[in-house]
């Protein structure tokens, strides 16, 4: 599984892009990341989740995620982020 | 004061709330703090509503408690390192300053903003009624970001290595403050050209905020935004740059400042809500360019210009054309057909491409 994790937006307008391929992870962290996959109904969610409130400078995140010929990418604003991708969400923004 | 009487807590079992309120408070204040971040959002939102109305309701038989126009009403939160929102008060308007920096700078820049706005364009508040402006700071664990909430204003400490603590440049406390009158104003849709110009409106009104305090002249200012939150090891000025778009900062980690300064260069992807962040490089130079071509302090003119626009032209979906269209046509209005400030405004326009 290949995952692209891109920030864009907040106040500074600074984009962080960074790439996970389970193939060179620790075996704990590979195992870990399709569960957070899954747990996420990531391949069910919709490619656009923007934020309804009203507001300004929150980041916005680009996940893509490669599995067995599957394919799908969502952006999220950071203000919606629906509670069953925020685990896939943290653990990416700390890897 | 006011501000002491208007609390969160709406505590009745038996008392009716007065504004009542479809969801209670205690209900509201369980999902401010359990609630997924858009229902927090919402929550907190309301909770503040609903004591605003309170607070009306404090005022009637006894004036005194009314918040007079050009009277602050500021709090402090300290979200201690969490992402829950408000956080604890720490400090309320009136209260002496204390030991953090951070809430000294959220509660200091905040009083400079609600100055500006209610000085030179006799503003009272983010809504024009006197509205409390909440703060939190510490938000967030080496959180790189500030943001406006659709209700408050948000600080991280950064992550130390990078970046500093987000209110330590006090343009970026007017940014912040100022997508709060945009969105009770034009409301401009934050994506694409309508969300770059509600970004510039915020980094023009943030850098006024910064000049007048430090009581410049258009061309004694810097025009950069965000001076002061890069460490020392980054290589760059500040975050943009509104004399030079594209300049601010070139590093090795950071990569180089993206801002385009004319239409031929504008950003067409869709990252960063459409580059709000990005190409907001355009109508900000045409303001510093405006500003320093009508010469004195900008607020004076080009910032008034720029506050009309904002406040009874511009709409949800304006497009940088329509901006230009607008701001030249205020500038006629205030100043004269074909006068200097016009015109100048004109010039700022045609050398950014936009007319």
């Amino acid at each position: 599984m290949r995952i692209s994790f891109e920030r864009t937006g907040g106040f500074a307008g600074i984009s962080k892009i960074k790439t996970i391929d389970t193939a060179s992870l620790p075996p704990n962290e590979a195992s870990l990341l399709p569960t957070l996959v899954e747990a996420a109904d990531f391949f069910n969610l919709p490619e656009n989740i923007p934020s309804s409130a009203p507001g300004g400078d929150r980041f916005q995140y680009t996940v893509t995620v490669e599995d067995n010929g599957q394919q799908h990418t969502v952006t999220v604003s950071e203000g919606a982020l629906p509670g069953q991708l925020r685990p896939l969400i943290e653990w990416l923004k700390h890897k | 004061m006011a501000q002491k009487k208007i609390k969160f807590k709406c505590k009745h079992p038996l008392r009716r709330c007065p504004i009542c309120c479809i969801v209670p408070p205690h209900m509201l204040e369980n999902v401010a703090v359990s609630g997924s971040p858009e229902q927090r959002e919402w929550a907190f939102h309301t909770l503040n509503l609903s004591a605003q109305f309170r607070g009306r309701r404090n005022t009637v038989g006894d004036i005194t408690f009314m918040p007079q126009p050009g009277e602050k009403n500021r709090t402090i939160y300290d979200a201690g390192g969490n992402e829950q929102l408000p956080g604890k008060l720490v400090r309320s308007e009136g209260d002496p300053p204390g030991t953090d920096e951070a809430v000294n700078e959220a509660y200091d820049g905040a009083g400079a903003t609600y100055d500006l706005f209610y000085e030179v364009f006799e503003r009272n508040s983010i809504d024009d009624k006197g509205l409390r402006l909440n703060s939190t700071v510490h938000y967030g664990e080496k959180y790189d970001n500030a943001f406006w909430n659709g209700s408050q204003m948000v600080y991280g400490d950064g992550d130390g290595d990078l970046f500093q603590r987000f209110t330590k440049s006090i343009d970026v406390i007017g940014h912040e403050l100022t997508h709060g009158v945009t969105q009770h104003e034009a409301g401009l849709i934050y994506f694409g050209e309508s969300g770059a110009i509600n970004e510039s409106m915020s980094d023009v009104f943030g850098s006024l905020v910064k000049q007048k305090v430090k009581n410049q002249t258009a061309d004694q200012a810097d025009w950069v935004i965000g001076e002061g939150l890069f460490t020392s090891k980054v290589k760059g000025v500040g975050i943009r740059s509104m004399k030079a778009p594209g300049t601010a900062y070139d590093d090795e980690v950071l990569g180089k400042d993206p801002q385009p300064a004319h239409m031929k260069d504008i950003y067409t992807g869709t990252k960063d809500n459409g580059g709000v962040h990005i190409n907001s490089g355009i109508p900000n130079h045409a303001f510093y360019l405006a500003a320093m071509d009508i010469g004195g302090y900008a607020w004076e003119k080009a910032g008034n210009i720029w506050y009309i626009a904002l406040r009874d032209r511009l709409r949800s979906k304006a497009n940088f054309k329509k901006a230009a269209e607008i701001t030249i046509k205020v500038a006629g209005e205030l100043h004269g057909e074909a006068s200097n400030e016009q015109k100048a405004v004109q010039n700022a326009w045609q050398k950014v491409g936009v007319v």
